[in-house]
């Protein structure tokens, strides 16, 4: 069963049609033979009956006279001189089954006992042909004037009806085999036919299970049958699969901005909050243009500002640069992280603790968008988990192997809704935690584990991404 | 009416002639006894008989077969037939009332001998190397087919059922040479004419037997009537036409048939050796 489990449903079900063409045929062919044999046997059982009653009319008062020349010559008279006849020989017994004449005399000899082959004999009422031999040996008492006189023997050729037999099961066979293989032929081919459509949709599956791909509109069978309905199916799920695939594209596209639309607030602050300064020394200049040390002090304090602004911008230019996928990680990511969170931090009036201990050739190691994006998107969950004068901490370090980073937190802990977001490949609904799913698969396309933990009354999400080849970067 | 014609006119005619004519011919019907010394399986020898004999009498002639040489001769007796073909051992029980109508002559001679015939294979040299055998006999008042052996048997004070195992009678002289070449008896008591013609015509039948003794030359098998109808014409004409069978083209044809070269008178002394074996086996009873 094991085996046949291994063959592909579009040679099991020809293959099994032609079994049952081949088991069909067998039947059939018992049934003629039988049929065949069943008639032989009645032909014969006829014969035989019409003989032995014949014989005892003929017989009956030359034995009663015990005239054995009579029924000597009546016998021989009646077995006649033709070839090929199936009466060979006839012996006429009295009832102690002592010859009274035989055909050949010679084989039965008058006065002797009957000859022990003939012992063996057969009654016309179930009289049937053997299978193999070419004799065969029937009995009947003979009768008359209701009497019974005696016995007849009479040993029938049969090796006409054995041939005739053999002859037509083995044309039975050779008819049978031909029509059955000719039938299990094209029982294949129609099967195979039958079931190309679901062949080929399950080679499609098979070719495309990463993503599978509709089956094009003129390979669909036509009409309305369970095939079409199938491949019609398929090519509904392919479409919902994709549709899918590209609404997650977009969600998670979109949670790269929520991260950013969460900063924007403070990161508008963080601008704004400098500019009225920036006004106050153009404004000083304009006045004091004279004064060379209060325009310089001005231009001072302009430039500080300026440099302040310029570094938010390039920071949050740099997290959507869109070929910063390929740049290596730095201390300057880390860096420009620390300037994006820190504005959040402090409108949240925070303390945040920030460990960097791992070097720069480590940290090299990795490409710098998906790290930016985990980090980020883990510090913005912990500010908000922490709360209005919580903690937040982020230690990065070199573990065996690979890149540890650690935020922690003094919230009170992971909802269940967004660990499950964070740890699990389930499917989820959007909203919910920022880009906490995005942060799941980001890690699982680095090839690391993603932890969550509480220690010391801080919740800890660990993330351990290994190193990968040593020359190439692990992409995202 | 109006419709017949001369030709039916004269074809009615011819048709009342023969109905008037027919009654005087059956009253003349001659009927000949035939018995199974004869080869009565013959169809064409039967055939050949009648049509001499028919046209030599110018009357019918019935010829009345029959299994037994009793019922033959007593067929003869009554008056049933004519005349009749017997044997020289019925013929001699009979002969008070019996007259001698013509002897066959067969290879120039009046006579002939009964055979002891056994199987090709059987080695027996003499009857009494068949003791124990089963035998066929063909008729118990056929002379060659029964009372040569029975009086050969008795004058060693044996009878057929001392002597064989078994004995049968076939009622027929080629029976008796079918039953020894079939195996069915180991030996046989036949009419050596009739042994000889069917060496000659059946081969095949008697090459399986083989002549173990013959007899002494008996009288052959006579044709006789009753002593009070020997003078009527229409037997003295039935004689006359045996004898004359050798001069007719018919007759010729039946001789040829039976391998017999004519019909002749013959003295009853010819028989003297078939009535001293009667004598044998009287002496038994």
């Amino acid at each position: 069963m094991a085996i046949l489990a291994r063959i592909p449903l579009s040679l099991r079900v020809p293959l099994f049609a032609a079994i049952l063409m081949v088991l069909a045929g067998a039947f059939a062919s018992q049934q003629v033979l039988s049929t065949l044999s069943r008639v032989q046997d009645d032909r014969l059982r006829e014969l035989a009956i019409l003989h032995v009653e014949s014989l005892s009319v003929a017989l009956g008062p030359h034995v009663l006279r015990e005239d054995i020349w009579e029924v000597y010559d009546v016998l021989q008279r009646a077995s006649g001189e033709r070839r090929g006849q199936r009466m060979v020989f006839t012996a006429v017994t009295d009832r102690d089954h002592r010859i009274i004449a035989a055909t050949d005399p010679r084989r039965a000899p008058i006065d002797e006992m009957l000859p022990q082959d003939l012992e063996a004999a057969q009654s016309p009422d179930n009289l049937s042909i053997p299978g193999d031999g070419a004799r065969l040996v029937l009995t009947a008492p003979l009768a008359y004037q209701g009497r019974e006189l005696g016995d007849i023997f009479t040993e029938l050729d049969v090796s006409d009806l054995v041939s005739e037999r053999r002859i037509a099961g083995l044309y039975l066979l050779l008819g049978n085999a031909l029509a059955t293989g000719v039938l299990a032929v094209m029982g294949y081919v129609a099967m195979r036919r039958m079931l190309r459509p679901i062949s080929r949709l399950a080679q499609r599956m098979r070719e495309t299970a990463q993503s599978p791909e509709p089956i094009p509109e003129d390979d669909i069978p036509s009409g309305d049958t369970e095939v079409t309905r199938l491949v019609q199916t398929y090519n509904a799920m392919a479409w919902a699969i994709d549709a899918k695939a590209e609404t997650e594209r977009r969600l998670a596209e979109r949670e790269r901005f929520v991260s950013l639309g969460r900063l924007s607030s403070s990161l508008a602050h963080e601008i704004n909050n400098p500019l009225g300064g920036l006004l106050n020394a153009t404004d000083t200049i304009t006045e004091y243009a004279d004064r060379p040390d209060v325009v310089r002090q001005s231009a001072t304090l302009l430039k500080r500002g300026l440099e302040h602004l310029r570094d938010v911008a390039r920071a949050t230019l740099d997290h959507n640069r869109l070929d910063r996928s390929s740049a290596p990680l730095s201390h300057e990511d880390f860096d420009d992280l620390q300037l994006l969170i820190g504005p959040e931090i402090k409108r949240q009036q925070q303390t945040m603790d920030w460990r960097i201990e791992a070097d720069d050739a480590a940290i090299a190691r990795f490409a710098s968008a998906p790290l930016r994006q985990i980090t980020l998107n883990l510090l913005l969950n912990a500010s908000s988990a922490a709360g209005r004068g919580g903690k937040v901490e982020l230690d990065l370090s070199a573990a065996s192997g690979g890149l540890k980073i650690e935020i922690l937190d003094s919230g009170s802990g992971l909802s269940e809704e967004a660990e499950y977001r964070l740890l699990s490949s389930g499917p989820v609904q959007p909203g919910g935690g920022v880009g906490l799913r995005l942060v799941h698969d980001l890690v699982a396309e680095l090839g690391g584990t993603l932890k969550a933990e509480r220690r010391d009354g801080m919740t800890v999400i660990s993330i351990l991404v290994p190193f990968g080849d040593p020359e190439g970067r692990a992409a995202c | 009416m109006a419709n017949i014609n001369r030709r039916t006119v004269v074809s009615g005619a011819g048709l009342a002639v023969t109905c008037l004519a027919y009654p005087a011919l059956a009253r003349t019907t001659f009927r000949l006894g035939l018995s199974p010394v004869f080869l009565d399986n013959n169809a064409i020898v039967i055939e050949a008989i009648q049509e001499a004999l028919e046209a030599s009498l110018g009357v019918a002639i019935k010829l009345e077969q029959r299994r037994t040489y009793k019922e033959v001769t007593g067929l003869l007796l009554e008056g049933a037939v004519d005349a009749a073909w017997l044997c020289g051992y019925p013929y001699l029980q009979h002969s008070s009332q019996l007259a001698l109508l013509a002897v066959p002559v067969w290879r120039g001679r009046v006579l002939y001998q009964s055979y002891l015939i056994a199987g090709a294979d059987n080695p027996a040299a003499s009857l009494k190397d068949l003791r124990g055998a089963t035998h066929a006999f063909s008729d118990p008042d056929s002379n060659s087919g029964y009372l040569v052996t029975v009086s050969d048997l008795a004058r060693n004070g044996e009878t057929p059922d001392t002597f064989f195992r078994r004995s049968i009678y076939t009622f027929g002289h080629r029976n008796v040479v079918r039953a020894v070449a079939d195996g069915l008896v180991a030996s046989g008591s036949v009419d050596g004419y009739v042994w000889e013609v069917l060496a000659a015509q059946e081969p095949h039948l008697t090459k399986r037997t083989r002549v173990v003794s013959k007899s002494e030359w008996l009288g052959f098998p006579p044709v006789c009537a009753r002593k009070d109808r020997h003078d009527t014409p229409l037997v003295q004409s039935f004689k006359t036409a045996l004898f004359e069978f050798s001069e007719t083209r018919l007759g010729s044809q039946v001789l040829q048939l039976l391998q017999l070269d004519g019909f002749t008178d013959a003295d009853p002394s010819i028989y003297d050796g078939i009535s001293a074996r009667m004598k044998v086996i009287e002496t038994l009873r």
